[in-house]
């Protein structure tokens, strides 16, 4: 298999971190995938497949697994610094000028709508993947379930994780003989 | 010294229950950094939020912005390892195992568990957020629209990114 040195996993993911606007994933499919292929299409859906089952920041988990499979644990420290690095300092940049200017009630109004579009973002994600359970589905039964425990019952985080991870299996079990 | 303890104890304590991504924590986030520690005020969260939202980048920037209005930049960079850190820990060594899993049935079952977990929890996340950022039915109603939007064509995100700026900063939401 190719070998990649830490540097040059630095690169392809700092690349892919800063033209990351409105979500990192898709760039992340071209840097690696069409750019610098560095995977092929099957390899990545596989990878993002792990990646997005497992808790924690997709795209972080995508440039660990990416960059431990070719350069070791240096590989994964590699590709995450090169996600992160240069878009933190960019953020940071970007909260001076806020703490400079919110004052400004043109800036406060544009925010406001951002978070606004941000939050359809958000849900237009959900809806997208929820489109995937119409093929089974008692599936909405678990998917309920998150609904009643998180909004309804207002449970934290990890209770909810807690409660519906055995039912989902449950589910998921039967999904998959069914097939 | 303490404040920044917190902080990261709290926070690496979230990214191990984070499934379906930072998305799913984002309300959680806002319970801690808002309702509990008093880190930030409700306002200046959803500015961040929107911040993070136009700036390039993996999606936990806001976590970084709470941690920088805490402690700076020490703060900043705490944050966004203690966001990271449990879960790519986990992801480095269960990886592997899951690759390596050849019973196709073991494969999907973990595959459709996790994702009707993961959905549940984005939706859940978007529903708090919603009720939470959006104190303006004005700003309701261009969440419904981009929802809309988004589902039925493929416009770049930063289009409508641009277009909340540009109604949200005429006074409009």
């Amino acid at each position: 298999m190719k070998k990649l040195t830490p540097l040059e996993l630095f690169i392809c993911f700092s690349k892919i971190g800063l033209s990351g606007f409105g979500g990192v994933l898709p760039w992340a499919r071209r840097g690696l995938v069409e750019k610098d292929k560095i995977l092929t299409s099957e390899e990545f859906s596989a990878v993002l497949g792990v990646c997005q089952i497992m808790p924690g920041p997709n795209v972080i988990n995508i440039g660990i697994c990416v960059g431990s499979r070719f350069c070791g644990a240096k590989g994964a420290l590699a590709a995450v610094a090169g996600l992160t690095i240069g878009p933190i300092f960019i953020v940071i940049l970007l909260a001076i000028l806020y703490d400079h200017f919110s004052y400004l009630e043109h800036l406060k109004g544009a925010l406001k709508g951002i978070a606004a579009v941000g939050v359809g973002l958000i849900a237009s994600t959900g809806f997208k993947m929820l489109k995937d359970e119409f093929r089974y589905p008692p599936m909405f039964f678990v998917i309920g379930l998150t609904l009643i425990a998180g909004i309804y019952f207002d449970l934290a985080l990890g209770w909810v994780v807690l409660i519906v991870a055995p039912v989902a299996f449950f589910f998921a079990r039967r999904k998959a003989r069914k097939e | 010294m303490t404040l920044l303890l917190s902080l990261f104890i709290k926070l690496s304590l979230l990214s191990f229950v984070a499934f379906g991504g930072i998305i799913a924590v984002l309300p959680s986030l806002f319970e801690l950094a808002v309702s509990q520690q008093h880190w930030v005020d409700a306002a200046t969260f959803a500015d961040y939020f929107a911040i993070a939202q136009a700036a390039p980048g993996p999606n936990f920037m806001t976590i970084t912005l709470v941690g920088w209005h805490v402690y700076g930049l020490v703060g900043a960079i705490v944050a966004s390892i203690a966001i990271c850190w449990p879960s790519s820990v986990m992801v480095f060594y269960l990886e592997r195992y899951i690759t390596r899993i050849q019973d196709p049935e073991k494969k999907k079952i973990i595959q459709y568990a996790a994702a009707a977990l993961a959905i549940g929890l984005v939706l859940t996340s978007s529903w708090k957020l919603t009720v939470g950022f959006n104190n303006h039915w004005t700003a309701i109603l261009l969440t419904i629209a981009v929802v809309v939007i988004t589902q039925t064509s493929k416009l770049h995100p930063l289009y409508l990114i641009a277009l909340g700026a540009i109604l949200g900063g005429a006074g409009l939401i």
